[in-house]
């Protein structure tokens, strides 16, 4: 019984950090699916944070969306997985400073990050999805991490 | 360690380079990597009033931007109602008349969205976005 209940706890733990792997993982897939449909739009999305040259905006946008879903691939499917962890980390804190520096500066910025649907959300709304997207990959970076510790 | 995580992201980075070009080559007739908006595609307030009566104004703003205040006869036709929207200037439009879309301000996106489903949606010609939109309409009002 004893035995059982200890081999239970880290069962239960990897279910749960697997279904945090597909939540996100599934988010960077939709997400990246929606921009790569409709790259002229993200252009616009990117140029309107007014940061970068036009012709830059225009390549992230055709780049960007595809790192995205190959990045949400590698967590839901474990492969290439630290790595997909590494960029979408990345990615996010990037997408973070852009709005709150877009903000900061007073521009009228469309959220870009889940296409259309996202046109009209607020800053706070953009902020807080950001973050929790943040949170959810840094647990997941510190999980990895703890596990690779302990294996070695 | 640390090598094999930069080797996954460097594998992650160059797989997403693949389709990107891909993507980038079959929407090159479709974007331009000059400029967000041809300047063939842009008109200055002066140049709009310029027009007159050939001019067909549309307000790309949200509908209590536009009910609040707007351009003397423009039309609303915004993405939240496009449906509703586009039939009542659709009625209004003619093929000699020029089309001016304006949003907010500099900063703003509608306006250029708006046209470019003005051209590609309703294949309209002489679809131009307005120059620091309707800001800049205010200050030279």
């Amino acid at each position: 019984m004893t035995s059982a209940t200890f081999n239970l706890k880290p069962q239960t733990s990897n279910i749960l950090w697997r279904i945090v792997d597909l939540i996100v993982g599934g988010i960077f897939i939709y997400a990246g699916a929606l921009k790569m449909f409709d790259p002229v739009r993200f252009a616009s999305d990117i140029d309107n944070y007014k940061i970068l040259p036009w012709t830059i905006g225009v390549a992230l946008a055709f780049y960007v969306p595809w790192l995205e879903i190959f990045c949400g691939i590698a967590l839901v499917l474990r492969f290439l997985y630290r790595g997909g962890l590494s960029i979408l980390t990345a990615l996010v804190l990037v997408f973070t400073l852009a709005t709150v520096a877009a903000k900061v500066r007073g521009l009228d910025i469309t959220c870009g990050c889940f296409g259309h649907a996202s046109q009209h959300w607020s800053f706070p709304a953009h902020i807080a999805t950001n973050l929790a997207i943040l949170a959810a990959l840094l647990a997941l970076c510190f999980q990895a991490a703890a596990k690779r510790k302990a294996a070695h | 360690m640390k090598s094999a995580l930069v080797c996954q992201t460097l594998v992650l980075a160059a797989l997403a380079l693949v389709p990107g070009i891909g993507e980038a080559l079959y929407f090159h007739d479709k974007i331009s990597w000059r400029s967000s908006i041809p300047a063939s595609e842009m008109v200055s307030v002066e140049q709009a009033r310029a027009w007159g009566d050939s001019a067909i104004w549309v307000d790309a703003r949200p509908d209590e931007d536009f009910a609040h205040d707007h351009v003397p006869g423009a039309f609303s036709l915004n993405e939240d109602r496009w449906n509703a929207l586009l039939p009542q200037f659709l009625a209004a439009w003619s093929p000699s008349k020029k089309v001016v879309v304006y949003c907010s301000s500099l900063n703003c996106n509608a306006s250029r969205e708006v046209a470019r489903r003005l051209r590609d949606e309703a294949q309209l010609k002489n679809v131009f976005v307005l120059e620091g939109g309707w800001e800049e309409w205010l200050k030279k009002k």
